[in-house]
Order: C-alpha cells, then sequence, then structure tokens
C-alpha cells in the first residue's frame, strides 16, 4: 500500500517535472520574441502539442466594448478578425469580470437556457428577449476555460481553451492555463509596445521625409519664385530702360521735327536762292557772249575766273542745301512722330533713312553695300523697327575700328521679312555670345554705351513677335539676323 | 442535525450535473419539484443553489428549510441524490460572484441576459448523500 502511494507520488512528481519544463520552454520562448504572430504560435501550438488543448483562441482588447480574434488553433473555419461585445458569453465574461471561468456540460446549459427562451417566446415575452449574435470558437463546445489576460490591473485581452468532452478540464489543467495565459499576456504586451514604438518610430520617419521633401519642394518654390522675380526685375528695368530710351527718342523726335521746320525755310530760301543765282550767272553770260560791245570784256580773263569760282561756289550751295534737306526728312521720317501707330511700313526706306543719319560715321571708312530683295511692307511700329535698325548699325559701325565694310541685305522668306546687317568689325567673343541680349551688358566700357542697344532692340523684335540671332566671329565680323513677320496675323 | 461529507466523486457531477432537480415541501406539506440551472459545490459539507425567482422553492425553503436534489451523471449515466437543508443566503462574495458569473455567460449566449439574475446564493448544508440504489459516502454525523 505504502509502495503503491510512493509509485504513484513519484509519477505526479515526474508528471509536475515535466509540466514545469514545458512551462520554463513556453517562458523562454515567447520571451525571446517580439513578433506578435510568432507569440500565438508558440503560445497556441505548445499548449496543444504538450496539454492537449486542442482548440485555443486568443482575442485583444479593441476598445472598452470589443474583443477582436488575433490568432486560433485546431479550428476549421475560424476567421481571425472575428469579435466578441464584452460582457456577451463566457469570452465577454470573462472579459467584463476579469476573473478566470472553468464551465462545463455547455450543451446542456445551453439547452436548459434555450428552452426557457422558447418558453417565453411562446408565452409572448419576446420583448425581455435579445438576439443572440454569433459566438467564436466551436459550434458545440461542452467544457471552457475562459482566462483574462491582464498587465497588473489593465484588461488586454481574454485567452480561452474549449473541447467537445464534458468534463475536458482539470483543476491542474486550470492552473496551466492560468500560467501559460499570464506569461503570455506580458509576452504579448511588450510586443504590443514595440510593434506600436515600431510604428511611431515609422510614423515619425515617415514625417520626417515629409517634412524633408517639405523643405526641399519650399526651397525649389523659393530658387523658382526667386527666379521669376528676377526675371520679372530684369523685365522691369528693360521695360523701363526702353521706355526711357522711347521718351528720349520721342523728345529727339520732336526736337528734330522743331529744328527741321525751323532750318527747312531758310535752307529753302538758300537753296532757292542759290538755284536763281546760277539761272541768273547764265543769263548774264549769254548776255556777253551775244554782245559785241562786251567782247573786251568776255575776253577779261578776270571775268572769266570770277564765273567759275561763282559756278563752283553755286554748285557747292546747292549740293549742300539738298544734303541739308536729304538729312531734314530723313530725321522726320526716322523719328514716324506722325505714325505712332501699327503701320505697314516699308523697311528699305527705314534702314535708308537711318544710314543718312549715320552717314557721318561712315563716311570715308566704312563701304556700306546694301543688297535690298524684294519686300512688301511689313506691319509694325516703324519708329520702332527704325530705332532697332540704327541700334544695329551703330553697333556694327562702333565694331570697325578703322575701315571696313557693312553688309546689308534684305529678303523674304515665305511669312517673314529678313533683313541681315553684317559687320567686318571686331567680332564678338564666344563667352559673351549668349549675354549680348542682357541688359546693362556692354563690352564698350561704361563711358561708351549703357548697354540698352541690343536689349532693347531684341525686345522690339520679340514684341513685333519677330526673333534675331547673332553670329560672330572674333577678327572677322558680326551677323545680327532680323526676321520680322510681315503681317502681325503671321 | 446530520451532517455528511460529499464525496471527491460528486463534485465533477455538480459540474456537469447541470439541471438539477430541486424538491421542497411547503410548511403545509404541499411537495414542489423543479429544475434549478445550478448547483454549486461550495465545501465537502455545503452546496449553494442559484436563486433567480422568487417561485415555490424559495418560499418552500423559506417556510420549511428541508430540500432533495438530484443530481444527474451524464457520464455514468447516474444519480446522486442529496438531502439538504437550507442554511443562509449570500448577495456577495466569492461564491455569489462565481455562480452569478456562469449564469451571465450563459444567459448573455442565449439572449436572457435580463431574465436570469442571481438574486442570491442559496447556501446549504448536505444531511446526506446517495449514489440511486446505493447510499453512500456518509463518513460523518454531527
Amino acid at each position: 500500500m505504502a509502495t503503491q502511494s510512493l509509485e504513484s507520488l513519484a509519477e505526479k512528481l515526474a508528471q509536475k517535472t515535466a509540466e514545469v519544463e514545458v512551462l520554463r520552454h513556453i517562458a523562454s520562448s515567447i520571451n525571446s520574441t517580439l513578433d506578435l504572430d510568432q507569440i500565438y504560435r508558440l503560445v497556441l501550438g505548445t499548449m496543444d502539442e504538450f496539454f492537449g488543448f486542442r482548440h485555443s483562441i486568443i482575442l485583444l482588447l479593441e476598445d472598452t466594448d470589443t474583443l477582436r480574434i488575433v490568432a486560433s488553433h485546431g479550428y476549421e473555419d475560424q476567421p481571425l478578425g472575428g469579435t466578441v461585445i464584452v460582457g456577451t458569453g463566457v469570452i465577454g465574461t470573462v472579459a467584463k469580470r476579469r476573473r478566470l471561468m472553468r464551465v462545463h456540460n455547455l450543451g446542456r446549459q445551453r439547452a436548459y437556457f434555450s428552452t426557457i427562451r422558447t418558453q417565453m417566446e411562446e408565452a409572448g415575452r419576446t420583448s425581455e428577449l435579445s438576439e443572440v449574435g454569433p459566438v467564436p470558437g466551436l459550434a458545440d463546445p461542452e467544457s471552457q476555460i475562459a482566462i483574462p489576460l491582464m498587465i497588473k490591473d489593465k484588461l488586454i485581452g481574454v485567452f480561452s481553451v474549449e473541447s467537445r468532452e464534458p468534463r475536458s478540464f482539470s483543476d491542474d489543467q486550470e492552473t496551466l492555463v492560468s500560467i501559460v495565459a499570464n506569461q503570455a499576456a506580458a509576452a504579448i504586451q511588450n510586443a504590443l509596445l514595440y510593434r506600436a514604438a515600431e510604428e511611431r518610430r515609422s510614423e515619425l520617419a515617415e514625417a520626417h521625409e515629409g517634412l524633408r521633401q517639405l523643405s526641399e519642394t519650399l526651397e525649389h518654390r523659393v530658387h523658382a519664385r526667386t527666379r521669376e522675380l528676377e526675371e520679372a526685375n530684369r523685365e522691369l528695368r528693360e521695360t523701363q530702360a526702353q521706355l526711357v530710351q522711347s521718351s528720349k527718342m520721342a523728345s529727339l523726335g520732336m526736337l528734330a521735327a522743331g529744328i527741321a521746320h525751323e532750318i527747312n525755310t531758310p535752307i529753302g530760301a538758300i537753296h532757292s536762292n542759290a538755284d536763281v543765282e546760277r539761272r541768273a550767272i547764265r543769263v548774264i553770260r549769254d548776255v556777253l557772249e551775244a554782245s559785241a560791245l562786251a567782247k573786251n570784256l568776255r575776253d577779261d580773263p578776270r571775268l572769266t575766273r570770277a564765273f567759275r569760282i561763282f559756278d563752283d561756289m553755286n554748285r557747292v550751295t546747292l549740293e549742300a542745301t539738298e544734303r541739308v534737306i536729304e538729312v531734314i526728312q530723313s530725321l522726320k521720317s526716322f523719328a514716324r512722330l506722325d505714325a505712332p501707330d501699327l503701320e505697314l511700313a516699308d523697311l528699305h526706306e527705314g534702314l535708308d533713312n537711318t544710314l543718312t543719319l549715320i552717314n557721318h560715321l561712315t563716311k570715308d571708312r566704312i563701304k556700306v553695300v546694301k543688297d535690298y530683295g524684294e519686300l512688301p511692307k511689313v506691319q509694325c511700329y516703324a519708329s520702332q523697327i527704325n530705332q532697332a535698325f540704327a541700334n544695329l548699325l551703330t553697333n556694327a559701325v562702333q565694331a570697325i575700328k578703322e575701315t571696313g565694310t557693312i553688309n546689308i541685305a534684305t529678303r523674304q522668306d515665305g511669312a517673314y521679312a529678313v533683313i541681315k546687317i553684317a559687320d567686318s568689325g571686331a567680332g564678338i567673343k564666344p563667352e559673351h555670345l549668349d549675354r549680348i541680349f542682357d541688359p546693362r551688358f556692354t563690352t564698350k566700357g561704361l563711358r561708351v554705351g549703357l548697354g540698352l542697344g541690343l536689349s532693347i532692340t531684341y525686345r522690339i523684335i520679340e514684341n513685333h513677335h519677330g526673333s534675331i540671332n547673332v553670329q560672330s566671329e572674333p577678327g572677322r565680323g558680326t551677323i545680327f539676323t532680323i526676321r520680322l513677320p510681315i503681317s502681325r496675323s503671321a | 442535525m446530520n451532517t455528511v461529507v460529499l464525496p471527491d466523486e460528486v463534485k465533477p457531477v455538480m459540474q456537469n450535473g447541470v439541471p438539477a432537480i430541486v424538491a421542497t415541501c411547503s410548511a403545509d406539506g404541499i411537495p414542489n419539484a423543479t429544475l434549478i440551472s445550478q448547483v454549486y459545490y461550495v465545501d465537502r459539507t455545503h452546496i449553494a443553489l442559484s436563486f433567480q425567482f422568487f417561485n415555490k422553492t424559495i418560499r418552500n425553503v423559506r417556510e420549511n428549510p428541508q430540500a432533495c436534489v438530484a443530481l444527474n451523471d451524464l457520464q455514468s449515466n447516474t444519480k446522486w441524490i442529496l438531502d439538504v437543508q437550507y442554511d443562509h443566503s449570500e448577495t456577495e462574495g466569492p461564491i455569489f460572484d462565481e455562480m452569478d458569473m456562469q449564469i451571465e455567460a450563459i444567459a448573455s449566449a442565449t439572449g436572457m441576459s435580463g431574465i436570469f439574475k442571481l438574486r442570491a446564493a442559496d447556501i446549504y448544508r448536505v444531511e446526506s448523500c446517495r449514489k440511486l440504489g446505493a447510499t453512500t459516502a456518509s463518513s460523518g454525523s454531527s
């Protein structure tokens, strides 16, 4: 009898030792990872493998009223994500009371309660009854242990095992489940905290990246905006310079027109008088030729010399006055004060007038070669176009240090008039070519030019929807090519 | 006043024998038998019955404390008969909480949370306990 008792005790001791070993293994395993899914698998799998808990489930508290299934073992159709309302059924009641519950003979208990329910329904007391929702786990369990997963006093979930056997779970098994549940609660909580920290870290990293991108975008925007402002500022300065230049041209034009008007009458009188004088001398000479009395006078060398001198002076006077009249006419035509609006203009006339006005710069040292093609009249602001021609021709003259040639060629290219002004001057350095249309850019030195001529020319051509480009080779000269639409609808 | 010690083998029958049948008798001798949802093992000499409705059973044991409980052992297909005497009622404490929790769990799962509400855990002293057909476990008396 005593031997049997000792054997029984030894057997129980061995079993307890094995259980402790398994519990130590579970604790060690689930505490060595922060992967929630791995913790669930370890807990549920080990409980089945070593203690025979075939059907188990872990639910976590989602909010104060709801538990959500996060892991299950031993079910054929137990979908994860299913929910249990706190306070409903065994699991919900355990969550509500925060106390372990072991129940047996669930089928008969349910049947008993259901019988009462049926009787109440037959008695018409349905208003006292509430709807029965789906319960997670086995459809026909007989035994169940549900234990709250607690961290200190805080509920984080419920661990439940169940069986179809009516007396499946003993006191010892209840203790085992309780121990494992406590260990699992700690491991799950650690993993949840780690996951939350990881999510927080990930969110922070995303926020940081977002901020970095925003900062980069802002930087780009600032750069872009700065560029826009610089461009606007440049355009403003160009427009301002052009306005100043236009104003100066207008003032100059008005001044020129006034001077021309004042000079025109006396120079006309001088020119007319010189012509009268020329004809009067011719009459005197004819009279002397016809008169026998004047033979001696006619042969007098002093008189002959006086007539020659007079003829020469008269010719010079006539040529000089004609030149003055031509200049005055060009000046009036160049300024075009009478036609400030869009008009059909003869570009050749504009070029000729401009050449007349800069004649003092070209004569004796620069040969101007004109190669005018057939050009229809061009719809433009003639005074502005003349200003552009004047700027280009003045530049060409200044580029030629001593003697040289300026070639002016025109032609029609479809809907465009093409004007090419080439000089044999010093040319432009390649590094300056990209900047010559920039305002304030000049290679002439501050005392020579403001650097606005080409910029204004560029803007004038651009305003006419045309284009201007430059080709240059240092030491060989520069070619400016203007393309102007013949009609503004082009 | 006899008191017996409950044998170990009856404890799982209580856990699994629900519903049990309880028979009482009024002061003027009219008997009553009904199903009861829970028989709770308190200790080796006491059991607790759930008091949910103020019905004939409750009225009878308040008049006449003697009662008889029949437990069905589903595993062995046998019955246990317990003669018990009403001792007192508990409306709080671990026994009450345990019984209340079990009732709430099953009632809420069957849509009857508002119907089954434990009013009290009625504690009974066991006077005799026998397997049907054989008297057993009368291991003590006083």
